[in-house]
């Protein structure tokens, strides 16, 4: 029974919000945040088990997000929609909701493959060195999309929204949603099995001595390519909900800031800690949002006080004061994060007796 | 024919050669004993027959394979395993997935089997389990099964790392000075663990040891290497009397 506390729970929690959301219980604004909190919860979950699980440091992973939502926007036209290029759907539209997870599923692998391009350096190289190639693989990743005119260099490509209208004209549901939880499910469910298996207990390994693992037959190269490609895999998988949740992408969408704000994520819930990064990831999403309102608020307050002249304004530009200072706090303070490298079930043991995950 | 045979290995480092036209072999279920003073070249020998270096001249064949170039884990695959000089355990994951993770090269399941969770990954899980259980027990690590090896005194770390090595069914156990740093009382423990390994496994043993102590009560045959070349091979007594081996300990008051 308490192997399956959790996906109960999940389970009945999606469908409640599923329900609320087809009833109309959430405006857009309300639905769009729960969507993104999801697509947060993917793309910092993933990025933590290259720096969390495995103690490298990427700092490019947006990258894979982009190939993931260029890729996955590009198959969903040519797959369901009638366009320019391409002609007639490749499906009937009927079949959207049913061929959606196609679409996820390549787009994964899509970007799994660019994962190769930080997995086979790490063979020889580490740490600062490694890090300085992840951004690399960023910088290059983006600028491949923007230099391909085809699907909208840098003015972008939209198109896949077409993709959802057809899924909601075969069957009125709110489909990005159900996708979006899906893919959190999905997401997680990878990686806990793969952390708990003794075959991905070697991503650790090769964190924790190197040396060791390799001697005592623990194969580090094929570990690393592992650990790599599903990381940049579920990435890529973050990046089609993106899109599609948008409507609309932009390679530069998908730059070093995007993935900071990875970066931010993993390190306030705490480094190879599944439950701690999935709890940060739902607070950074609400922080984002509720500074939209306290930055306004605080600007009218500092205005009614007079501390600051009727002659400036405090823009939403002050998020990336914000949220950087968070992180130094965060270092400062609490240097392992929420969590440290813990689970939810460590830190309150009596959870223990509802929930074992499997 | 022998386990392991050695011949004319020279490992160079830029600039420095560290081991010279070394010869060696071993038979099955032997002890063997390799000494010798600081920086003559034990460890860079280990070093290059686990796969972690590849010789710049010379031949190891080990069970009928020739391993010269083989990987690591290739190596530990054909069953050579080896403790370390300074202790390398993964340091923040308990005892028993230390042991756990050293039987990868035979878990016959990869990245589906463990997400999809398949037949092949539950029956090899289990299997894991049980034999990760009974290296613990037999090697008295119980009470600590649960605990983080940084967490664990000096002697305790070093009997993790053996048994973590004997978990792997080697048919060669290299041990890189098991002895040192540990208190009298421990290093009679380990005399006595290594014995009992000795007799009870079809395994064969090379040792690398400062302490008289333990290479006299251990083994039957000692190789002596100075400056990366072998300088005397026999019986510990004959070595003993070996003008070279007296020459090379010269000031060195272990022999
Ligand atoms: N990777 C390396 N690069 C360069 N030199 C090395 C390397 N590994 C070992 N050496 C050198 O090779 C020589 C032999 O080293 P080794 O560690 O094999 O000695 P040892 O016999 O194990 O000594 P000790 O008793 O101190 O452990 C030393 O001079 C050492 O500095
Ligand atoms: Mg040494």
């Amino acid at each position: 029974m308490q192997r399956y506390t959790i996906n109960i729970i999940f389970l009945a929690a999606a469908v409640s919000l599923v329900a609320a959301a087809a009833a109309g219980l959430f405006d857009n604004y309300i639905l769009t945040v729960l969507m993104f909190m999801g697509i947060n919860i993917i793309f910092a979950s993933s990025l933590n088990l290259v720096n969390g699980h495995m103690g490298e440091f990427s700092c490019g992973h947006a990258g894979f997000m982009c190939v993931g939502a260029y890729v996955g926007s590009l198959l969903s036209v040519v797959f369901f929609t009638s366009n320019k290029f391409f002609g007639d759907p490749l499906f009937p539209p009927e079949a959207a909701p049913f061929l959606f997870p196609l679409v996820l599923i390549l787009a994964s692998l899509a970007a799994a493959l660019f994962g190769l391009i930080v997995a086979l350096p790490s063979f020889h190289t580490r740490d600062d060195y490694l890090a300085i190639i992840t951004i690399a693989a960023n910088y290059i990743i983006i600028s491949i999309v923007e230099n391909i005119d085809a699907i909208g260099g840098p003015r972008g490509f939209s198109g896949m929204k077409r993709t959802m209208n057809v899924m909601g004209d075969v069957i009125h549901l709110p489909w990005m949603l159900i996708w979006v939880l899906i893919g959190c499910f999905v997401c997680i469910t990878v990686l806990y099995r793969l952390v708990t298996s003794t075959y991905g207990k070697g991503i650790p390994a090769v964190c924790q001595n190197e040396v060791a693992a390799e001697i005592m037959g623990v194969n580090t190269n094929k570990v690393k390519i592992m650990a790599f490609m599903v990381s940049s895999g579920l990435a890529g998988m973050a990046g089609v909900l993106y899109a599609h949740v948008y409507g609309y992408v932009n390679a530069q969408a998908f730059n070093i800031l995007k993935s900071t704000e990875g970066l931010v994520m993993v390190y306030l819930g705490g480094m190879g800690s599944i439950s701690g990064v999935i709890l940060a990831a739902v607070a950074f999403t609400l922080l984002v949002e509720a500074l939209r309102f306290v930055i306004p608020a605080a600007n009218d307050l500092l205005h009614i006080w007079g501390i600051l002249p009727a002659s400036s304004e405090l823009s939403q530009i002050w998020k990336w004061v914000i949220i950087p200072l968070i992180l130094i706090l965060l270092m400062q303070l609490r240097p392992e994060g929420l969590l440290g490298n813990k689970e939810l079930t460590h830190v309150f043991p009596r959870l223990r007796r509802w929930v074992s995950f499997k | 024919m022998a386990l392991l045979e050695i011949n004319g290995l020279t490992q160079r480092f830029s600039g420095l050669q560290a081991l010279t036209n070394f010869s060696f072999s071993l038979e099955e279920r032997e002890l063997v004993g390799l000494i010798g003073p600081n920086g003559a070249g034990k460890t860079t020998a280990f070093n290059v027959v686990s796969g972690f270096y590849v010789p710049t001249e010379g031949t190891i064949v080990f069970d009928g394979t020739p391993i010269m170039g083989l990987r690591p884990h290739q190596v530990a695959g054909l069953g050579i395993a080896r403790t370390f000089q300074n202790i390398r355990l993964w340091n923040d994951m308990p005892v028993l997935d230390n042991i756990r993770i050293a039987q990868s090269h035979w878990l016959g399941y990869g990245f589906w089997g463990a997400v999809w969770r398949s037949a092949r990954y539950r029956n090899s899980e289990a299997a894991v389990e049980k034999k990760s259980r009974e290296v613990i027990e037999m090697m008295g690590l119980n009470d600590v099964a649960d605990e983080l090896p940084k967490n664990l005194p000096y002697g305790l770390q070093r009997r993790v790392e053996l048994a973590r090595a004997l978990s792997t069914s080697p048919k060669l156990l290299l041990l890189d000075e098991p002895a040192a740093g540990l208190n009298s009382a421990d290093v009679d423990g380990l005399i006595k663990h290594i014995r009992w390994i000795h007799d009870s496994f079809p395994i064969a043993i090379w040792m690398i040891e400062h302490q008289m102590k333990v290479v006299m009560a251990l083994c039957r045959r000692l190789c002596v290497i100075d400056f990366g070349r072998s300088i005397a091979d026999g019986l510990p007594a004959e070595v003993q009397a070996n003008p070279d081996v007296i020459k090379a300990y010269l000031g060195d008051d272990t022999l």
